[in-house]
């Protein structure tokens, strides 16, 4: 850059950097949500469980 | 839920403000002279790092508080905050790296910044690992608010890496910049806007993400307690 003249051309750089920079947080983000949903499908499943236990012990 | 519905409102917030910011960085901000394009990372890349060093200086704290009063909130939040501040440093360091490429002639030179910053990413990567090889709940994080406070000292190794050491990474605020000795050129009023900008967006975000963070623990931490007393009834 010692001797340069005219601005460089590093717009495709830009682009890598900028999927970089919105594609690692939407990955994160993404993450959040799959766990979210995995956890609160096991809430309602427990939960039945738990139901289906005390139905059992109240005709026992 | 009340507070569902203001982390809801926080998530629209963050969202407009990125839109906002990321229509600065390129609508705003004018292109730089001698780097082009590629300059404009730099409104992204710096408050990348400072968040991560916020997320995890929030864990050094959050260790503290821990060793202090064992109460496991303080565990959740320095676990939420390490796994936020790793994407920070893990985007901060990628996008340096493909920065340095045209303006350096190489994507990665084992200079001291970029090596301290290494180091800082392995020690928290390390942190993960740390915890997820241990079972028990309280030696877990017993052990990882120790670790936490001792891997702090990485941070500012590296922040002042470049201000102690011979570096070819750019220093852009502070007395030992360029344009404050008067051998390069200062920010322009947009571009300091711009940057600004994006440091407080970028705040923001992180604080969006440490509260879904440490709501999907909370979740975590129901579904155990449901388990357990399925288990034992």
């Amino acid at each position: 850059m010692l001797f340069q003249t005219t601005t460089p051309d590093t717009l495709n750089y830009l682009i890598i950097g900028y999927i970089v920079f919105f594609g690692l947080p939407l990955i994160f983000i993404g993450g959040l949500w799959w766990r979210q949903r995995n956890l609160e499908k096991d809430v309602e499943l427990l939960k039945e469980l738990k139901q289906d236990e005390q139905e059992q012990g109240k005709k026992k | 839920m009340k507070s569902d519905r203001y982390l809801q409102a926080l998530n629209v917030f963050t969202g407009l403000l990125m839109v906002i910011a990321t229509g600065l960085v390129f609508l705003y901000a004018p292109r730089e002279r001698t780097m082009g394009e590629v300059q404009r990372i730099f409104y992204f890349h710096v408050p990348s790092w400072w968040v991560g060093a916020i997320a995890l200086f929030v864990t050094l704290v959050a260790g503290i508080a821990y060793l202090r009063t064992r109460d496991r909130k303080w565990d959740v939040l320095a676990l939420a905050s390490v796994e936020i501040g790793l994407v920070f440093i893990t985007m901060g360091t990628i996008t340096g790296a493909v920065w340095a490429c045209p303006i350096w002639n190489t994507c990665w030179t084992w200079d001291p910044r970029l090596t301290t910053a290494t180091i800082t990413w392995l020690a928290y990567v390390a942190y993960l690992m740390l915890r997820s090889g241990i079972t028990n709940p309280d030696q877990r994080a017993r052990f990882a608010a120790v670790y936490g406070i001792v891997a702090f000292i990485s941070v500012p190794i590296t922040y002042y890496s470049t201000i102690l050491l011979r570096s070819i990474h750019p220093v852009v605020f502070g007395p030992n910049n360029p344009a404050a000795k008067g051998t390069g050129d200062p920010l322009t009023p947009t571009m300091l806007q711009t940057f600004f900008f994006c440091l407080f967006t970028f705040t923001v975000l992180y604080a969006d993400l440490l509260w879904n963070r440490i709501r999907l623990e909370r979740l975590t931490e129901r579904v155990e307690q449901l388990k357990a007393r399925l288990l034992s009834a």
